[in-house]
């Protein structure tokens, strides 16, 4: 979801908590199958935990890069 | 119902609801297209449009009671959904869609509750994806048609204010996120929840009627009762989610619209 648009006058959109949830769950799966594929490929067995943990640290700061107000640096 | 009456009041085992229980057969032939879920989406259908004609025509200043009931249901998804959410600028191209989304989910969602027809066609999960689906190509496209594909495509899966390092790690995760997983979770929200709620309908109803005819055993007639008066409880409760859940799939809706046609700053 893009930043929402500030039109004089209007309120602020509230951000969608699904939003939210739905980057968690698609970071920890893609970055957990990420980390399986990777697994499979070099025959380790740790990137997967790694990936899923990956997955969600970028998760957790897609929400934070997302939602922020826009005024922050 | 799924379970068998026995004759001879033998004593019988008690089948639960299950899937099984939203597979209905076709109401004449053999063919697997008609059956009652498919004549309710039609009626339902119908209903929206034959109401919204109905009311809007001969429309005068001073409205009659249709006019005005139909006024207060447009102004509703035009007011408070659309153009609260998508902007004053552009909301009215997708009025339209979202009266009719809103109103045929309602109708078809107040099908589980009304007696002898009591099944919610949503409650059938193709029904929900060809809803969804038909939303994923209205925010996705009106996003085409006001950014250009490549433009769209950026305005999704990058976020202003991020190093190319992690704009890399980054744009697949809002890929996913907007592109794949919205229409999903969109679907199985609204179809979960109708789901659910008709299988607790059916457990009460079936569980009350078990107890009390065909247990077998005195003991369990109150048992019954409860669970038929738990049944009235819970339909209750679904008189607020079938509008809940109409509302809020009508609402994302608007939401992913408004993002997919917002401007960049």
């Amino acid at each position: 979801m893009s930043q929402p648009p500030q039109e004089p006058g209007e309120q602020r959109r509230t951000a969608d908590p699904w939003q939210a949830v739905s980057y968690l769950v698609t970071g920890v799966g893609l970055y957990g199958l990420v980390g399986w594929l990777l697994d499979e490929w070099l025959g380790t067995s740790f990137l997967l935990p790694v990936g899923i943990v990956l997955g969600a640290a970028l998760g957790v700061y897609l929400i934070y890069i997302r939602f922020r107000s826009p005024d922050h640096q | 119902m799924s379970h068998v009456v026995l004759a001879g009041g033998e004593e019988h085992h008690f089948v639960p609801p299950s899937p099984a229980d939203f597979q209905l057969p076709p109401v004449f032939g053999h063919s697997v297209l008609f059956t009652k879920p498919f004549f309710l989406l039609v009626l339902g259908g119908l209903i929206v449009v034959v109401f919204f004609v109905m009311a809007s025509r001969n429309a005068s200043v001073v409205p009659s009671r249709l006019q005005f009931l139909g006024e207060l249901g447009y102004n509703f998804t035009r007011n408070t959904i659309a153009r609260d959410v998508i902007g004053s600028k552009d909301f009215m191209k997708f009025v339209p869609y979202l009266t009719a989304l809103f109103f045929f989910l309602l109708v078809n969602n107040y099908f589980a509750l009304i007696p002898f027809v009591q099944f919610p066609t949503l409650s059938l999960i193709g029904f929900v994806y060809a809803l969804g689906a038909i939303s994923w190509f209205v925010y996705n496209g009106s996003g085409v048609r006001r950014h250009g594909f490549l433009g769209y495509l950026k305005l999704q899966t990058m976020p202003a204010g991020i190093g190319p390092g992690m704009l890399l790690l980054i744009a697949p995760l809002e890929f996913l996120s907007n592109i794949l997983v919205r229409p999903v979770t969109l679907t199985l929200r609204l179809w979960a929840n109708l789901f659910a709620g008709h299988i607790l309908l059916l457990l009460f109803a079936i569980g009350a009627e078990y107890l009390i005819v065909e247990s077998g055993n005195p003991a369990y007639i109150p048992v019954g009762i409860m669970s038929f008066l738990l049944g009235m409880a819970v339909s209750f409760l679904e008189i607020l989610v079938l509008a809940l859940q109409a509302y809020i799939f009508t609402l994302l809706t608007t939401l992913y619209i408004s993002g997919a046609v917002a401007e960049e700053h």
